[in-house]
């Protein structure tokens, strides 16, 4: 009997520890929807209570029509999914090509591949803007996407993969006349589905929330990304948190809802991406 | 393995598929990592069209300006900052993997801050700790506490930046150390609980060795975050009050982009760059050769 005691308080304790966690992550987030909502009487009145008597939902249209967010929207969609698809197609690419096929100089270029891998993109940004700069790239679409369609532990990921598939595949469809292209693009790839899932919602999720790269790239307000524009309501409107967190809540909520629908291959992409 | 044995072996397709990834790798990373390690060693602004030699000019500037102090200030970070992650990771996923209805469910909250967007999460920490009318410091005068002006004193400026960079952050580390538990032997970990080995030896004895592996890689992947924090420090403190959240790569986008001393930005990026290096170096040593190129 008290074993069987002992276990149940054991358990509830484990869901006990969990729900402080939960608690602790989530709470930040049912502050900034309470106060986005919250009357502007209540905002800076010590007596009113931490959740607003009634919501308020006009501050998150007033907050809207604030800031140019549609064209933050409709920037931040062309990085996230320009880059992405940029990225799963080049680390796509190389990483087949690396697994399956012997060619002269194949060592070397894996070691380039490599080598970019070791390199963390945040420690060369001043020299990345000269390069953007020559080119006169500033402040363009292709300024931010180019130079983000690579990604070496996408190529390695996708090599990884390759490397566990059969050889023998490709030998049937290859018996019939296919041609290489064919065998990729027929055989290969289709298999590979799940990897760019992961891989590829990762990526975005990255793209998405990447704030120090457009910072440095664009200086113009209706070139700004989402995050970018955002950064700067906190001076704009000072003590109006009800509308700070109102954008937040704009920012916040259509990235959240894609990551709820694609919570497996964030998970799967997450350990993925820890490749040894 | 007959690996890469074609018997058409394609000449030009492999380079084609190949060189879109290696290029770019070669024009915008090692390209640029060859400017900045020149580039360190020279003086002239970003667009200077001639650079004079200055040696270790730039570094001693750097060091002399604040720069020594961005890299303490990184360390105690970083320090902290995988300190908290990682034991707050193992924690939950602990908890996580105890075998109860409803588990796999309770996992998804923790994913929620690793998805939103560092600036939004960087006003609403702005908020919570908002002088007088924040959360915290309305929660701290109910208790007949005083008080703080988190992001503008100097003593917690750095404490809070850690706060939310771990609030941030740690869901990863739960995600990376339940799919390592997950992985782990059964049978090994089984013998042991029939054994009667109580919850902490079995946890001491059998799964934390099992696990060291993947705390290697995950040490790795913590302190390269830890390392380029940025976002929270931007909105929050702008590496303030007085350079006490500037951090080596805060110091880096400063210098470079607000101050115009091109020298010693790349000069600290150089480091940042060589600190980086080391901890990747670090884990091929520890994790030992042989397991790493299995392929």
């Amino acid at each position: 009997m008290t074993a069987r005691w002992r276990l149940g308080a054991s358990h509830a304790l484990v869901y006990a520890l969990l729900a402080i966690a939960i608690l602790v992550v989530v709470f930040p987030l049912v502050w900034m929807l309470g106060t986005a909502v919250k009357p502007n009487g209540q905002i800076l009145d010590l007596r009113a209570s931490l959740w607003p008597s009634h919501f308020e939902w006009g501050n998150i249209a007033r907050a809207w029509d604030a800031a140019p967010f549609g064209r933050w929207f409709l920037n931040s969609v062309i990085f996230g999914v320009g880059a992405t698809l940029g990225q799963i197609v080049t680390s796509l690419l190389a990483g087949y090509a690396f697994a399956m096929y012997d060619f002269p100089g194949k060592q070397v270029l894996f070691y380039v591949l490599l080598c970019g891998l070791m390199v963390p993109f945040t420690t060369i940004i001043v020299p990345v803007v000269q390069i953007l700069a020559d080119l006169h790239w500033l402040n363009t679409y292709q300024g931010l996407i180019v130079p983000n369609i690579q990604s070496a532990l996408g190529a390695f990921l996708f090599r990884q993969f390759f490397l566990g598939l059969p050889y023998q595949l490709g030998e049937a469809a290859r018996i019939d006349g296919a041609s290489e292209l064919e065998v990729f693009l027929r055989v290969y790839a289709p298999l590979a589905r799940p990897v760019v899932a992961a891989f590829g919602m990762i990526a975005f999720l990255q793209n998405w929330n990447n704030f120090l790269y457009p910072l440095i790239v664009v200086n113009t307000t209706s070139m700004d990304l989402l995050s970018q524009g955002l950064s700067v309501f906190q001076t704009q409107f000072n003590v109006n948190y009800n509308l700070i967190m109102s954008a937040a809540l704009i920012a916040v909520t259509p990235i959240l809802l894609v990551a709820i629908a694609a919570q497996r291959q964030i998970v799967e992409g997450i350990t993925l991406g820890a490749i040894q | 393995m007959t690996r890469g044995r074609a018997v058409n072996r394609p000449l030009v397709l492999p380079y084609a598929f190949i060189a879109p990834a290696v290029v770019l790798t070669a024009v915008f990373s090692l390209l640029p990592l060859g400017m900045l390690a020149y580039r360190s060693f020279f003086g002239g602004g970003v667009f200077a069209t001639s650079l004079s030699f200055v040696g270790l000019g730039n570094y001693t500037a750097a060091f002399s300006q604040g720069g020594g102090h961005a890299l303490e200030v990184t360390a105690i970070y970083t320090v902290g900052f995988v300190v908290l992650t990682m034991s707050l990771g193992l924690g939950v996923a602990l908890l996580l993997d105890v075998k109860l209805p409803g588990m796999d469910r309770l996992r998804a909250p923790f994913i929620i801050p690793l998805v939103v967007p560092g600036v939004a999460t960087a006003l609403i920490w702005g908020n919570l700790f908002a002088p007088q009318f924040g959360f915290v410091n309305r929660t701290l005068t109910a208790l007949g506490l005083h008080q703080a002006n988190f992001t503008a004193s100097p003593s917690l400026a750095l404490l809070t930046i850690l706060t939310f960079g771990t609030w941030q952050f740690f869901g990863e580390n739960v995600i990376l150390y339940l799919a390592a538990l997950k992985a782990l032997p059964v049978d090994i970990v089984e013998a042991a609980s029939v054994d009667g080995a109580g919850p902490w030896s079995r946890f001491r004895h059998v799964r934390w060795p099992l696990l060291r592996r993947n705390t290697i890689l995950i040490w790795v992947i913590t302190t390269l975050t830890g390392l380029q924090t940025f976002t929270q420090i931007y909105v929050l403190t702008n590496g303030g009050p007085n350079g006490a959240t500037t951090t080596a790569l805060y110091y880096v986008y400063n210098e470079g982009f607000v101050q115009f001393n091109t020298g010693q930005a790349d000069a600290m990026g150089m480091i940042l760059f060589l600190v980086s290096l080391s901890v990747t170096v670090a884990q091929v040593g520890l994790v030992g050769r042989g397991a790493r190129r299995d392929s």
